[in-house]
């Protein structure tokens, strides 16, 4: 037979016809139970692992991995976020997870056979029609990165070292069983050291703290990690939390030694300010006696939080109350050796 | 001016009805000849060069190109920035007496000397009642003296385009008599040294952290990276000339300054608890 024109147009107008006929017909099986078959799994797979590996060619090179405080926050967010899917050193896969098609891997198996970069681009997007999640905002690198190296320590890692990164000893008693992640065990004074990424809320203003929660709570200021550790928590109950945290004295978290040139220059621009670099003097708002309580208490704060706020507030990527853009135009105009010296300074004034 | 437009309109519009009129002969190829290289050559090249000499002459008094050398002193230094104007009065030391925004006071029938700057991008000078514009450029000095010699409230535009509010950054230049200048510099130069009465609206601008971009004489304010807002109740307009002096309108231009101005520098407060902006507003109108 001759094929003809119509013949090529009648197909084309049938066999989507006949597509939507056999899915309204409603025998397409999508129960998860039975599994896929060998050779559809490993299909499925080899286009994963492919399609990871080109998404990663755009992720630009990772940032120095090795500092220790990217593992507590990271850690907390794990148990968080991942553990209840993938298990954690703690603490196995459920029996409900498993079942899940296709499974979340055990991570301690998998992570050395991806690169920094394909963990990043994993953990930042997710993986489409399988579970796996994207982080909850694509602003915050930083975060992410802080998982991959998390992740790049999760072989073989002990399951004390993890509860011990997580926070999760720092639950006050062993009455509840398994110990389950407060706001202390992340944000607990006895925890935290000049390095921490992890700020001190101790001491700081009711009203910062409020805004602040509202903030992370209505997605003006990203952070996948106080996002998360929000989400069980009730509107109603900011304000008592707030209010706890600014009753505890604040310890200041300044490091033991300082570059005394990185110090004085701090202190120029925290009192003066650089009116030829359109810098603002930061003690016109932060620390007044009378000051508005919506602008922080910086004082004591951990040098390594400081510097990355402002390295967002830079980037235009920090957000937050209601104020927040006086800060972000005050801190336009930072470089990175500012951003190095003020953060000293604040810390250990 | 319009009266001259008026006569020359008048005598071109003449000479046309008078040609499609009249009706004569033609005149000889000669004369025609003569006509053109007279009326269409000599005449315009007399007039232009005329013109030309009496603008050569007049140049070294308006743009002093050798300044070192012509006793001349910068009285005045300038500085466009988006989009405002600074404004320094020097002493004879050539250091700043004080500073001041978008509001300019000169003696009259003196000739004043400006040093004109940028600090961003390329803005113009130019009071077109009192003479030329020339360019501020960034990195670069530029000198311009001026002889104003009526007294009266003039408006000055910046001439040259310097972003999104360029056509909203304009100062007004008061003229005055010598004796009254002379009062109005002395009493800036002295403000200095007069602390500001309490005010609520004054705690309110501290608290707030107005202070970090706002100088007030007699205050702790020493930012500089706004206008400086001494005495600003005593200026015509605020903003470079945007809106009329009112309580309402410093209270308007707190609240949202970028729907004012818009790419403006400084940030909206409209966030500010009610009543804090309009005690503000009220504190700053009567600084005078
Ligand atoms: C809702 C369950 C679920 C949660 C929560 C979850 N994942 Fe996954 N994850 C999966 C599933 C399912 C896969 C398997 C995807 C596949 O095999 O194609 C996966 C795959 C991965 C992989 C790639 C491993 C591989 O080789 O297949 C990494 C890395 C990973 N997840 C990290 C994380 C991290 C980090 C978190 C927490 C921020 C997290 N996951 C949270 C379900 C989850
Ligand atoms: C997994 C660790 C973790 C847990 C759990 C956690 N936080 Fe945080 N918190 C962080 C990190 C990291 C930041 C910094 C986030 C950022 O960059 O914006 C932060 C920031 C904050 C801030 C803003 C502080 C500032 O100075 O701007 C507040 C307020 C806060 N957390 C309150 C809480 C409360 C309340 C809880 C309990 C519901 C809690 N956090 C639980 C890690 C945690
Ligand atoms: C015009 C007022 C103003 C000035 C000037 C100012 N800040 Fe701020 N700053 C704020 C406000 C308001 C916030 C709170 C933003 C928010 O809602 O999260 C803030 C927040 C911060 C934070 C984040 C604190 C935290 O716990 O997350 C840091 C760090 C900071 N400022 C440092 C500085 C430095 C350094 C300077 C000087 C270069 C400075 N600020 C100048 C108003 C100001
Ligand atoms: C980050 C710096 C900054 C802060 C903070 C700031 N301003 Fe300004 N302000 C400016 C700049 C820049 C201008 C000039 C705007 C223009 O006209 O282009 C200005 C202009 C003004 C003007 C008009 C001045 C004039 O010469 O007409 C007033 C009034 C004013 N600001 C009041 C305030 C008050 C009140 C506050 C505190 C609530 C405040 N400003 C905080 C930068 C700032
Ligand atoms: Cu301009």
């Amino acid at each position: 037979m001759l094929i003809r024109w119509r013949h090529v147009v009648a197909t084309l107008v049938a066999l989507p016809l006949l597509g939507f006929f056999i899915g309204w017909l409603g025998i397409i099986p999508l129960g998860a139970s039975g599994g896929h078959w060998a050779v559809t799994d490993w299909f499925l797979h080899w286009v994963m692992r492919n399609s990871t590996r080109t998404a990663a060619l755009r992720v630009e090179t990772p940032p120095p991995l090795d500092d220790p405080a990217r593992l507590p926050l990271a850690a907390g967010q794990f148990e968080m976020g991942c553990a209840r899917c993938h298990g954690s050193p703690a603490q196995g896969r459920s029996a409900a997870t498993l079942a899940m098609l296709p499974p979340p891997p055990d991570l301690g198996r998998v992570v050395p056979t991806w690169t920094d970069a394909e963990l990043f681009q994993i953990v930042q997007h997710g993986i489409r029609y399988t579970g796996m999640p994207a982080w909850p905002t694509t602003n915050r690198e930083d975060e992410v990165w802080s998982m991959v190296a998390f992740l790049r320590k999760v072989p073989g890692m002990h399951a004390d070292t993890y509860r011990e990164l997580a926070g999760l000893s720092a639950t006050p008693s062993g009455t509840v069983e398994p110990p389950s992640m407060t706001c202390d065990s992340c944000h607990a004074e006895s925890r935290l050291d000049a390095g921490s990424l992890i700020p001190s809320l101790a001491g700081q203003s009711v009203a910062y703290l409020l805004e602040s929660l509202r903030a992370y709570a209505e997605d003006k200021r990203p952070s996948g990690v106080m996002q998360t550790a929000m989400s069980a928590l009730d509107k109603d109950d900011f304000p008592a939390l707030a209010a706890a945290y600014a009753a505890r004295p604040r310890q200041r978290l300044a490091p033991e030694s300082a570059d005394p040139q990185a110090l004085d220059h701090g202190r120029r621009l925290a009192e003066t300010g650089d009116a030829a670099r359109r810098i603002p003097a930061c003690l016109t708002c932060h620390e007044k006696r009378d000051g508005n309580p919506s602008y922080p208490r910086l004082s004591g704060q951990s040098p390594a939080y400081l510097a990355t706020q402002l390295r967002l507030f830079v980037s235009g990527k920090r957000g937050g109350g209601p104020y927040a853009d006086l800060m972000k135009t005050a801190a336009e105009n930072l470089d990175e050796a500012d951003i190095q010296a003020l953060s000293a300074y604040f810390a250990s004034r | 001016m319009v009266v001259g437009g008026a006569i020359i309109w008048a005598l071109v519009v003449g000479l046309l009805l008078y040609a499609g009129h009249a009706r004569r002969e033609p005149i000889t190829a000669r004369k025609a000849s003569w006509l053109i290289l007279g009326g269409g050559v000599a005449f315009p090249v007399i007039v232009l060069f005329c013109l030309l000499a009496y603008a050569v002459w007049l140049m070294p008094q308006i743009r002093p190109f050798m300044p070192a050398l012509m006793d001349n002193k910068p009285q005045i230094e300038a500085t466009g920035e988006q989009f405002w104007w600074r404004l320094r009065y020097l002493d004879d030391g050539g250091n700043t007496a004080f500073e001041t925004a978008n509001e300019l006071r000169l003696p009259v029938g003196e000739r004043t000397t400006f040093r004109l700057k940028a600090a961003d991008v390329i803005h113009s000078f130019w009071i077109p009642s009192l003479g030329g514009k020339m360019d501020m450029i960034p990195g670069r000095d530029n000198v311009l003296s001026l002889e104003p010699t009526k007294t009266g409230v003039y408006r000055a535009p910046c001439a040259e385009f310097c972003g999104t509010s360029h056509a909203l950054m304009a100062f007004s230049v008061i003229v005055m008599e010598r004796p009254d200048f002379d009062a109005w510099r002395q009493s800036r130069i002295e403000a200095a040294a007069m602390p500001q009465p309490a005010h609520p609206g004054r705690d309110l601008f501290f608290r707030h952290g107005c202070a970090a971009c706002h100088t007030i004489a007699g205050t702790p304010a020493i930012g500089r990276i706004g206008p400086d807002l001494t005495r600003i109740g005593e200026r015509q307009t605020i903003a470079a000339g945007t809106l009329a002096n009112t309580k309402d309108n410093i209270a308007r231009f707190i609240r949202e300054p970028d729907a004012i101005k818009p790419g403006v520098e400084m940030p909206a407060f409209g966030m500010l608890p009610d009543g804090d902006i309009e005690a503000i507003a009220a504190w700053l109108g009567g600084l005078k």
